[in-house]
């Protein structure tokens, strides 16, 4: 048996509204690649930050290589030798790359910062990784990707042992993914501890030797990744058997509702046209920065738009702004849920009636029971899993808020629904019953737009596919020609 | 029953009410008493009539202005200039009656009101027009109007002061049948603004507007509301305030000047945030800043009734705001783990 470099001991977690870990005891061996998984809201990230210093336990013990840790701050922890490599505590986006390495010991001569030597030592640091990166640049200058790459050579600079990554790909592209994975390698062959947090199984599969299941806070069971098959972990993770949604269209579109001709953002997206009919469900594929998002956000008013036309049933409009948008019938699921889809400080219940409360008042006056019976039958209809309807959306689970910008478009009555990755971040129950719904909605004949950089998603999704390639349609697949291969191909411009 | 008592203790101003009593209490023990000079009973010296209402009053001034400013702190926002409104408001209808002339007492008073919050609402539209049109942080635009509003109050005065007609004295400082010297209409008018800014707040469109905007902007352009109109309101509501304001405190004291409610914006953001409002914005109520302006005043009563001196008024009052947003935080904080626990 190896020793151990981490060890929970009855650990437990509150949060506003809920349990987010519950009694959780669990060994991660030194030198290993230990993957943490669980549907979103499971609780292993809370896991994963408590390890970090970033929450403090509510119960429980933490041991660090055999010696109990009480962190009270990342600083704490990285004291201890334990990094984390995360997407929102990134760092200072205003400094440079060697000032965010050094910020916690920057060198310094008679109070003055020695920027030569900063810059040396952070030059060492990323070469540590084998890393190159102009150590000079402002850190918002880069991508996420490089940022991490940042993030890691910060954990591994300061002498960190044990690094989390915390769902580390959910924002890079595949290839950016392929460079991490093996920078993961080489660490791990430096004995550097790794613990994987991610519910993507591909990943978990080929990066790690042992996988501990969470579920609702609890711990289902850790074991060696050989023994395991992806299978396995999904049944674990959400406790029942997977029922996969297989659409079945029976393709009786109705009338063209929305209809975008040669539309033009200089620098974004070029002369794009398509139609879109009642029932009909179009996927738009691209790669990242392909112009998906900026066309579904120039169709509700929220782009500058150079040129073009767009005709809902028929009648050109000209859309300024999201409020006639929503006049038109147009409704937007944001890629972004927390920074463009949620007050994250409101309730689910004002979240949700938001955009409606027009229709919900009178003179300024709302009408609250009627706005609670609405989002109540909403709630029930996609089961938004809240304590109440007053719980502040900022506690819920990621799938539970996308549920909520779900509810509060729905509310709305779309007839023309635009969803801009509707199941990023959302664990595998949640995401199968937002796609029955989007096919219950097509069904009864609202025109749905689904952009998804999930390649499955979209080709089980849609009946058409539009692929976006640096701004411009590069091609139309029909549901019956439509594959991954063919997709990837239009995306990357190698057919 | 139960629910509705646990919502009392969990709500945001339960605190803010334990510490007003707590000081009371203090305030009544260590008060003293005195023999009333024409019945000769024993009157204690901060529980009686005349002290509660002179320290309702005095909080009423800026506890009107204070909910306007908590509406503009909710959107993330802030007002400077609320003080010069004030003043500018308040010169401008004596200035405006003194060219009237003489008028019906009823004529004063409703030209008089009509005037001050006018301009009030006026100043409030030029701040909010300033912000939206320009683009700039309302932390800038407002630093410059509050110095160029009370600029005009003063060269519209020759910077003297301008006695205001006797009927608008009169009238607020009805005595609505308590006689006695006591005069509970500025008081009412704080408890009338507190209630409809709660309605306001909790109950119409706007109010969530401005809870979802402060909240997260974004979040509220995709959501179809029109951003600059919420801006321009907010600031509207804080200058129709600070008129009303200028129209009780001109009319109750008899006389304005360019220089009134100097340093009044700070007083004003001080309630609001003792009363719970979070300067990142959508958090605020209008209880909280009648409450919190009433703890400001009471402080500062304090000091007189206990015979402190009053030099270290200042001292006292910045310690006190700080200790109550500390305590206030602190005890959010609690009230959501407990919440949490429960809950789990």
């Amino acid at each position: 048996m190896t020793e151990s470099a981490v060890r929970f001991d009855g650990v437990t977690k509150f949060f506003p509204g809920v349990q987010a870990l519950n009694d959780v005891t669990l060994e991660v061996a030194a030198g290993s690649c230990h993957a943490l998984c669980g549907e979103n809201g499971a609780g292993k990230s809370t896991l994963g930050k408590i390890l970090a210093g970033i929450y403090s336990p509510d119960g429980g013990r933490l041991f660090v290589h055999g010696r109990e840790a009480h962190f009270d701050s990342p600083r704490d922890a990285l004291a201890a030798g334990v990094g984390m490599v995360h997407q929102e505590l990134a760092f200072c986006d205003n400094l440079s790359v060697a000032e965010n390495l050094c910020l916690g010991a920057l060198p310094s001569r008679r109070g003055l910062v020695v920027r030569e030597e900063m810059e040396r030592r952070a030059a060492a640091m990323l070469a540590e990784i084998d890393a190159g990166l102009d150590v000079r640049r402002r850190l918002g200058e880069l991508t996420l990707a490089q940022q991490q790459v940042v993030q890691i050579a910060a954990a591994v600079g300061s002498g960190a042992r044990i690094i989390i990554f915390d769902e580390p790909t959910s924002s890079l592209s595949h290839h950016e993914a392929e460079r991490l994975f093996v920078l993961i390698g080489r660490l791990k062959q430096r004995g550097v501890t790794c613990i994987y947090v991610s519910h993507r199984m591909p990943e978990v599969f080929s990066l790690c030797d042992t996988v501990s299941v969470l579920r609702d806070g609890k711990l289902v069971a850790t074991r060696p990744t050989a023994q395991l098959t992806e299978a396995d972990v999904v049944q674990m993770m959400i406790g029942r058997p997977l029922a996969e949604y297989f659409p079945t269209h029976s393709s009786a579109l109705g009338d063209e509702v929305l209809r975008v001709e040669s539309l033009t953002s200089p620098g974004k997206f070029q002369q794009v046209s398509l139609t879109l009919r009642a029932g009909e469900v179009l996927g738009l594929a691209g790669l990242q920065g392909a112009g998906r998002s900026e066309v579904a956000c120039a169709l509700f008013g929220l782009e500058h738009l150079a040129g073009g036309s767009i005709y809902v049933r028929g009648a050109r409009v000209r859309i300024r702004d999201a409020d006639e948008a929503i006049r038109y019938g147009i409704g937007l699921v944001p890629e972004d849920r927390k920074r463009q889809g949620l007050v994250l400080s409101e309730t689910a219940l004002h979240n949700t009636s938001l955009p409606t409360l027009g229709r919900l008042s009178r003179l300024t006056w709302i009408f609250r029971a009627k706005e609670r019976r609405e989002t109540r039958v909403l709630f029930d209809r996609l089961r938004v899993r809240t304590p109440s309807l007053d719980a502040v959306v900022a506690g819920l689970s990621g799938g539970n808020q996308q549920k909520v910008v779900l509810a509060k478009w729905l509310a709305a009555r779309p007839s023309v629904l635009i969803l801009d990755e509707p199941t990023r971040g959302v664990d595998v129950g949640a995401k199968a019953e937002i796609h029955a719904l989007i096919g219950e909605l097509a069904k009864s004949g609202t025109a749905i737009l689904v952009i998804s950089s999930e390649l499955p998603e979209v080709l089980t999704l849609s009946d058409r596919i539009l692929v976006l390639r640096e701004g411009r349609l590069v091609g139309e697949l029909s549901r019956a020609e439509a594959n991954q291969e063919r997709l990837l191909r239009l995306m990357a411009g190698l057919a | 029953m139960q629910a509705f008592l646990r919502k009392i203790v969990s709500s945001q101003e339960t605190g803010l009410v334990v510490v007003l009593a707590l000081l009371t209490i203090t305030l009544i023990s260590l008060a003293g008493s005195h023999a009333d000079n024409a019945t000769g009973a024993t009157i204690n010296n901060f529980w009686n009539s005349h002290t509660l209402i002179q320290t309702a009053t005095d909080a009423s001034f800026f506890a009107i202005m204070a909910i306007g400013a908590t509406v503009v702190i909710i959107s993330g926002g802030i007002d400077l200039s609320v003080g010069s409104i004030y003043a500018l408001a308040g010169v401008t209808m004596a200035l405006f009656l003194r060219m009237l002339g003489p008028l019906s007492g009823t004529a004063t008073t409703l030209v008089g009101i009509a005037v001050s919050v006018g301009v009030g609402l006026l100043c409030g539209l030029l701040n909010g027009a300033l912000v939206v049109g320009l683009r700039v942080h309302p932390f800038i635009i407002t630093l410059g109007t509050m110095w160029m509003l009370r600029g005009i109050a003063f060269v519209a005065t020759k910077a003297e002061s301008i006695l205001v007609p006797s009927s608008l004295t009169a009238v607020t400082k009805a005595p609505l049948g308590l006689g006695g010297g006591l005069y509970p209409v500025p008081m009412l008018s704080m408890l009338v603004f507190t209630v409809v800014g709660t309605i306001y707040l909790a109950r119409t469109v706007m109010g969530r507007h401005i809870f979802a905007f402060g909240g997260n902007i974004e979040a509220s352009r995709f959501a179809g509301l029109s951003l600059n109109r919420i801006q321009i309101g907010v600031f509207a509501v804080s200058g129709l305030t600070a008129g009303f304001a200028a129209f009780l405190g001109a009319s109750f004291y008899g006389s304005t000047s360019s220089g009134d409610a100097q340093g009044y914006e700070l007083y004003v953001i001080a309630s609001a945030v003792v009363g719970g409002a979070s300067l990142i914005g959508g958090k605020g109520s209008a209880l909280g800043a009648t409450l919190g302006a009433l703890l400001i005043v009471l402080i500062r009563q304090s000091i007189r009734t206990l015979h402190l001196d009053q030099n270290y008024e200042w001292i006292v009052i910045g310690c006190a705001i700080i200790v109550a947003v500390v305590i206030d935080q602190w005890s959010t904080r609690l009230t959501a783990r407990r919440l949490s626990r429960a809950a789990a």
